[in-house]
């Protein structure tokens, strides 16, 4: 139910993105990507994967977005995080598919 | 403003407020001296060991680990591999052994708090949680 009306709202959002910021040596990023995977099987939504580290346009986009996600990460920017721009939402840390659907959700 | 203090019997030097009351090198009580950054950096040299491969970084982490009684590295080996790799990666990219679960502001001051360890002793998930940001070190009764 809950993917049906994710999935439904996918298809009005295009055009708009749904950003995972990940660092490619960051461990919890790494556990994080089959959840993705899955989330993103599940729900046919994508998410735009920009990797922070190696990447110092992705690293400045998430600096621009600070205000909003570093509080979602308990005060300082760090990864992984998610960053909803339809909704402005973004969530950061340890994440699981609950709180993945959740933010996706709005 | 941190002062630079020079022990006046053995040279230890030291960055902080306040000259410590004893020496931890020489063990000489009341004996530092206000420096300055020549005197320091002629005291201090360049010749010693960079912690620019996996093994010494490591090592050094093993140290602080080894030296508290609160926190210690984590057991999953493979996320210390992963961890150190990327703190080099982020000492050739951008300079520093930043955490590679943080992002550098471009601000100094601010990506100095970046360098692991970390002051991760204040970070909500260390609080909550029992371990760092990025799940290197833990709480000793965590795990």
């Amino acid at each position: 139910m809950l993917v049906r009306a994710i999935r439904e709202e996918g298809c009005a959002m295009s055009g708009t993105r749904l950003i995972w910021f990940h660092g490619k040596e960051c461990p919890h990023c790494r556990k994080l990507a089959p959840v993705v995977d899955q989330f993103e099987a599940e729900t046919g939504i994508k998410l735009e994967r920009l990797e922070v580290w190696h990447n110092e346009e992705n690293a400045k986009l998430m600096r621009s977005l600070a205000d909003t996600i570093a509080p979602a990460c308990g005060g300082d920017l760090g990864v992984p995080a998610f960053y909803n721009e339809v909704t402005g939402k973004a969530i950061c840390g340890r994440i699981d598919m609950a709180k993945l659907v959740a933010w996706a959700k709005g | 403003m941190k002062k630079l203090w020079r022990c006046h019997v053995c040279n230890d030097v030291h960055l902080g407020n306040k000259p410590p009351e004893v020496c931890p090198t020489c063990g000489a009580k009341n004996a530092f001296v206000l420096s300055d950054l020549g005197e320091a950096l002629d005291i201090i040299g360049k010749d010693h060991a960079s912690l620019d491969d996996q093994a010494k970084v490591q090592a050094a982490w093993k140290q602080f680990s080894d030296q508290s009684s609160t926190v210690r590295l984590t057991d999953k080996a493979e996320e210390v591999e992963l961890l150190s790799k990327g703190v080099l990666e982020n000492l050739k990219g951008k300079g520093q052994r930043y955490c590679p679960c943080r992002i550098t502001t471009g601000d100094r001051g601010k990506d100095l708090n970046l360098i692991c360890p970390c002051n991760f002793i204040r970070q909500p998930t260390f609080k909550e949680e029992g371990e760092c940001w990025c799940g290197l070190f833990v709480k000793r009764d965590a795990q």
